[in-house]
């Protein structure tokens, strides 16, 4: 384990060379905006005299990286991250607080909410957003068209998902007429939680310190995906998936209906332009919708020296032509007050996915990684065992409980 | 370097003149090695001792909390079921890496015609990594675009595409298929050294004698072969205790969490959970655990040797 941690923090001091003037600030980016990121950063670099230096993290090792050059001196000035870890992170000790800078922005009041919330801890402001995703229910529209189907009018309560996934489904062949990543606890927080949420339940509460997995609207968003699994309109693959197929089974062509996220609009118009689409919320039992409010927030690490380069950095992103160039290569603007302006020349789908944005939802949690996005923890073990096992109250009872205890035994600092 | 010490210190006694130069030049002989042990495992293996009696976060100020990880160990379930699963997965996985390899190691060992052509293949997916022949079996074993499960039911012999990883035996199966293919060449080659060092007129000796090929076996073949196969045993055993990679990448350690395994397990506390300090208790309970376990097998298979 100590050889894993010492390679770590030495491919992390490759990285976070030092600065060669003092006017350079060192960024991180996961690989999730490498689309978006480098576009700003060197749009930012033209226009300015101080720079900014870009590292693009692999996903899943941004956060152990970042641990590790933390302990070892050499973290990055700032970082943008994902938000639901900006709770963790605020807690350890690790952030440094922009509360007064954050309320010095004449526009703080329209930043996007979810983003402002995840971002603050006890009071106090660690984190900015900086890109957006939320998620949304596509459909296909060729599909929709075989099928006998309105192609511009898609699902907007569940049993419209179910039926309409049946009709697609009757199409045989490959095609299928639903796909979730059912062994994913970061891609069904995602997209099956706002099924939740826009029925009027929850599956956390009091700002993360109680779990609330024992709800009938929880129940009954279950029964929806286990009925369409029984009528086998999910492909087999869907039980094992970990997420690597979450965007790639729709887009291959096959599949009716999918949840997503609105970085689906931009890598499908990009790399499939073949697929035609349609965007819609994810609704309710009986209509209504949710959305969840993911993407990353922007944090600087404490005690750096190049606040200043780092905040001009941030004001620049927070521009219209910054928010433009977030926009235009992947991500949702994160101001509200200027969302329309910098989307206007951009697919119109993309609106749709600025709505969900404003109105999302996001989780809040210190504990996040162990609840819902570890492939061991016990979100992800339920929602396998609910979708495809036979003991559905079993197992929703055993992840409550064990929910439950690992945010009694986290630290409280 | 035992060795090594072992030769330089018999000429001490002999040569007291010049001893002391002597020692040094040996110590000199000695030092990269010393120096790169002492680099990439004392020091490491000392500062995860160190580690474990801490609270130790990835983030953030580290407190010295005495032994309260190892006792949080005692009431880890999860700890101790990985651990149990990791002891079957050693055991089956071990005792399908010899049933393979003894066969094979037997067929190869005298040449005959393709004798080369046998062996490097049977060896071949030995130079494999863990982590690329995972990620070629993950495919491999995919219910939707892999090999076995469309190809079963191309053939007609399922009636749906099965997923073969979605359920604990045909997944757990599957692993130790991908681990039989990948090791046996290894354990192969060296159990068929362990062969060739067997004079060949023992053999013949009983033979004359009239015992069976079977009585050969049992008689001459295996108590000779004591000590290869004691080093085909640990190195199977100790590999298997720390099996990681194939369950990381195929399974994620499902179906629902029965396949974790105790380096996963440790994994997912030190870089998951962010407890680098428990993570590193829970790597000295497996270090014990594992010199433990070789030491009784290294004491199990030499003991009769000595006899001899």
């Amino acid at each position: 384990m100590k050889t894993r941690i010492a390679g770590l923090a030495f491919a992390a001091s490759i990285f976070a060379m030092p600065a060669m003037a003092a006017d350079t600030a060192n960024i991180w980016v996961r690989a999730d905006g490498s689309n978006f990121m480098p576009r700003i950063v060197d749009a930012f670099n033209k226009a300015h005299e101080n720079q900014i230096k870009l590292d693009i993290i692999p996903n899943a090792e941004i956060i152990p990286k970042y641990g590790a050059a933390a302990a070892g001196g050499t973290a990055p000035d700032a970082l943008s991250l994902d938000l639901i870890y900006t709770p963790a992170f605020s807690a350890a000790g690790q952030l440094e607080d922009i509360t007064d800078w954050a309320k010095s922005l004449p526009y703080f009041a329209s930043l996007s909410p979810a983003h402002v919330k995840t971002g603050t801890y006890k009071g106090r402001i660690y984190g900015l957003p900086f890109s957006a995703d939320s998620s949304v229910l596509i459909w296909n529209k060729k599909l929709f068209k075989q099928a006998g189907l309105d192609p511009e009018k898609g699902p907007a309560n569940w049993a419209e998902i179910e039926a309409d996934a049946e009709k697609v489904n009757a199409l045989g062949g490959d095609i299928k007429g639903f796909y979730f990543s059912g062994n994913c606890g970061g891609c069904n927080i995602f997209t099956f939680t706002p099924l939740i949420w826009a029925s009027g339940g929850d599956i956390l509460a009091e700002d993360g310190a109680k779990a609330t997995l024992d709800s009938p609207q929880l129940r009954g968003a279950i029964d929806l995906y286990r009925s369409m699994v029984k009528k086998d309109l999910v492909p087999a693959g869907a039980q094992t998936d970990t997420g690597s197929n979450f965007f790639a089974a729709f887009a291959a062509g096959n599949i009716g209906i999918s949840p997503s996220g609105a970085f689906a609009i931009g890598a499908l118009n990009t790399q499939y332009p073949d697929v035609d689409y349609g965007v819609t919320f994810l609704p309710g039992k009986d209509g209504g919708w949710s959305s969840f409010a993911g993407g990353d927030n922007f944090v600087v690490t404490k005690g750096t020296t190049k606040l200043a380069v780092v905040k001009e950095f941030l004001d620049f992103a927070y521009s219209l032509e910054g928010q433009t160039i977030l926009a235009k290569y992947g991500s949702l603007p994160v101001r509200g007050d200027i969302a329309k302006e910098a989307l206007k020349d951009l697919d119109p789908r993309y609106q749709i996915a600025a709505e969900a944005m404003a109105k999302g939802r996001t989780p809040y949690s210190v504990v996040f990684n162990d609840l819902i996005n570890s492939a061991n923890g016990p979100w992800t073990q339920m929602v396998n065992e609910v979708f495809f096992g036979d003991d559905v109250d079993g197992a929703i009872a055993n992840a409550q409980e064990t929910m439950q205890s690992i945010i009694d035994q986290a630290p409280q600092k | 370097m035992t060795t090594i010490a072992a030769t330089s210190a018999p000429a001490r006694p002999r040569k007291l003149v010049g001893a002391g130069r002597r020692q040094w030049i040996g110590l000199l002989y000695v030092a990269p090695a010393v120096a790169l042990v002492v680099v990439f495992f004392i020091i490491p293996l000392g500062m995860t001792a160190w580690m474990s009696l801490h609270n130790w976060p990835l983030m953030g100020e580290h407190s010295y909390i005495g032994l309260d990880n190892y006792w949080a160990i005692l009431h880890d379930t999860r700890f101790w079921n990985a651990l149990r699963f990791t002891g079957l997965y050693t055991v089956v996985v071990t005792i399908a890496i010899f049933a393979v390899a003894f066969p094979l190691a037997l067929f190869i060992e005298r040449p005959r015609r393709l004798t080369g052509f046998y062996r490097t293949s049977f060896f071949m997916p030995a130079v494999i990594g863990f982590a690329s022949a995972s990620l070629l079996w993950s495919w491999l074993l995919n219910v939707d675009s892999g090999l076995f499960s469309p190809a079963a039911f191309d053939l007609g012999l399922t009636g749906k595409k099965f997923n073969l990883l979605a359920t604990f035996q045909p997944a757990f199966w599957s692993i130790i298929a991908m681990v039989v293919w990948k090791v046996a060449g290894f354990t192969m080659i060296i159990l068929m050294t362990g062969l060739q060092s067997i004079p060949t007129d023992l053999q013949e000796a009983a033979m004359i004698d009239g015992a069976g090929p079977f009585a050969r076996f049992r008689a001459i073949t295996l108590p000779l072969m004591r000590r290869t196969l004691a080093l085909a045993l640990i190195l199977s055993v100790a590999g298997s205790i720390l099996a990681f990679d194939q369950f990381y990448i195929i399974l994620r350690g499902g179906p629902r969490n029965q396949t974790l395994t105790a380096v996963y397990w440790i994994f997912n506390q030190s870089f998951v959970s962010f407890k680098l300090g428990y993570g590193a208790a829970l790597s000295m309970i497996l270090l014990a655990i594992l010199v433990a376990l070789s030491t009784f097998q290294l004491w199990l298979l030499r003991k009769p040797e000595g006899v001899d």
